[in-house]
């Protein structure tokens, strides 16, 4: 074999290394903690069948929609929140500038974790009230529709959900913001200046020259800023927010099976993650190589 | 000069920051307005029994004070494993064995694409049984273990930012690979490795309060015990996050200074 033959002296000591790790751990698992290994049952935590029902989605397919869901409210909301921080960031007026500035270097110096505690419960147990967006949440989880189900997944965590989706958002709205911000930076001076020559009003300048350029420089980030926020709607599970980490969790709880569930997780997470880097990648391979 | 300068500065600026201050001003105006619609009760001087506790005239670390230490242990003992494996991995990717650089590329892989939760999930669960880790090392080996991968990341783009030439002058001297490496590569690497090193110690202080989670008594989850004891909320996540701040504040600033005088050293 080809393969064999590429192998020098060293591969064989690594591979012997890997092999004998991997033999420990197996041998650790087997006698040791005497763990028994149990698949059959996986499939069905995403999809069971029922004699009188036919196929229903079980608890780890729900959260899987449920973080697709949280995935695409937030990805939209931040990257609005985020134009707008850049913008201010870019801005002529210092106050701005400023203003743009200490919010997302607060956001940005506090752990997620931290951030999602502070404004989950003030988000949603101060000002939804006030805001009457509770009233409004009640309303859509009492009303009947499909689309409210489609949208919103199971109606009794509808207001929990709004308050994720925004707290997540204004998260990574920080982060999104930096992205615009190099990418509007990145555009020419003389592309402005020649802007400005030619007459153009200043929303002018920035709405058909800037950022059309700034928008084509930052699709890679943005699409790796996604696969962040992907990552950190697991940290939602802390808040109770159905999502897919959260439902792992009741999975572990319900059916003893810690080792098979954390791992169908996990594995879960990285295909959606790694399809998505590897398309940034070939995002970014696409634009330096024309 | 310093001050005299910032003054012009601000009188240049007086519109700029009225309407600064005024933002944040009414930011708090209403956040205090919503809280006291809900009839929030602000109850401030109860947090520094929670920061510090004295007793006969003796100071001791009050729950939230020993959370920080137990933060700051964590992020330590994650940061150096984290900055060896980083340098470790970084090696095999940049190593002439396929099986090096097909086990450096899967493991960067891996962690980068799963949620530092499940990851810290997998190995609380599934491998800390197997090798009997406690609760702290697995905290501490999930955080080294996810940040070894960025570290990694930046380990091979600081090597790659030192121009060929140098590497094959080095080669044409007679220096064997690894002498390369350490005597002509690494050092020039320097400059470009440690901003983004120091950058990544700050990411893992921040990311250290995900081992509240699993029931270690870190920063958060003190915070959380508190508020659970005295309703506190704001007041205690509000101290929280102003630690983590000047935690954050302080490493960056020691961030800049290490960079200035690495930045010096090599100027010379």
């Amino acid at each position: 074999m080809r393969f064999f033959k590429d192998l020098k002296a060293g591969d064989y000591v690594i591979l012997a290394i890997t092999a004998a790790f991997l033999g420990a751990v197996w041998y650790q698992l087997a006698f040791q903690i005497n763990y028994n290994w149990d698949w059959s049952g996986i499939p069905s935590f995403f999809v069971y069948y029922d004699e009188e029902t036919g196929y229903q989605q079980n608890v780890l397919l729900i959260g899987f929609f449920n973080l697709i869901r949280i995935a695409i409210y937030s990805s939209i909301l931040s990257v609005i929140l985020g134009l707008g921080l850049a913008l201010m960031r870019v801005s002529d007026r210092r106050w701005m500038n400023w203003t743009a500035r200490v919010l997302v270097e607060f956001v940005r110096n506090i752990p997620p974790l931290v951030f999602l505690f502070i404004f989950y419960f003030f988000v949603s147990d101060m000002i939804f009230p006030v805001l009457g967006i509770r009233a409004f949440a009640q309303m859509l989880a009492n009303s009947d529709s499909a689309v409210v189900g489609f949208l919103f997944g199971d109606r009794v965590f509808v207001e929990n959900l709004i308050a994720g989706v925004i707290c997540l958002s204004l998260f990574e709205a920080a982060y999104v913001s930096e992205i615009f911000r190099a990418g509007i930076e990145s555009v020419g001076k003389d592309q402005r200046e020649g802007a400005r020559s030619v007459g153009v009003t200043k929303y002018q300048e920035m709405r058909y020259i800037v950022l059309p350029q700034a928008f084509e420089k930052t699709v890679p980030p943005l699409v790796g800023q996604l696969i962040t926020l992907i990552k950190d709607t697991s940290i939602m599970s802390v808040i109770s927010i159905q999502e897919f980490t959260f439902a792992g969790s009741e999975m572990v709880v319900s059916s003893g099976r810690i080792f098979e569930v954390w791992i169908t997780v996990a594995v879960v997470y990285f295909i959606i993650c790694y399809a998505l880097s590897v398309y940034s990648r070939r995002l970014e391979i696409g634009r330096t190589g024309r | 000069m310093a001050t005299s300068s910032l003054q012009t500065a601000l009188l240049r600026n007086v519109k700029d920051v009225v309407i600064f201050l005024g933002i944040f001003g009414l930011l708090a105006l209403g956040m205090l307005w919503v809280l006291d619609q809900q009839s929030y009760d602000w109850q401030w001087f109860r947090l520094w029994r929670y920061v510090y506790i004295e007793h006969d005239g003796q100071y001791y670390a009050g729950p939230l004070l020993r959370g920080l230490f137990t933060t700051l242990e964590i992020s330590a003992y994650a940061i150096v494993i984290s900055a060896i494996g980083g340098f470790v991995i970084a090696m095999m990717r940049a190593s002439k064995l396929i099986t090096a650089r097909a086990i450096a590329k899967t493991y960067i892989e891996v962690v980068r694409n799963i949620p530092i939760l499940v990851l810290l999930f997998l190995i609380y669960f599934v491998l800390a049984p197997v090798f009997g880790l406690n609760r702290f090392w697995a905290g501490v080996m999930t955080l080294a273990i996810y940040e070894a991968a960025f570290a990694a990341e930046i380990y091979r783009s600081g090597i790659e930012a030192v121009p060929r030439g140098q590497k094959e002058a080095a080669k044409s001297i007679g220096l064997r690979p690894l002498q390369v490496m350490f005597y002509v590569t690494l050092p020039q690497s320097l400059p470009f490795i440690l901003p983004a090193m120091t950058n990544l110690m700050i990411n893992l202080v921040k990311h250290s309060a995900i081992v509240s989670v699993i029931a270690i008594f870190d920063l958060t989850n003190e915070g959380r015990n508190v508020i659970a004891e005295t309703f506190m909320v704001f007041e205690v996540w509000f101290a929280v996050a102003g630690i983590y701040l000047v935690v954050t504040t302080i490493l960056s600033i020691l961030a800049s200074v290490i960079e200035n005088r690495t930045k010096r050293f090599y100027a010379r």
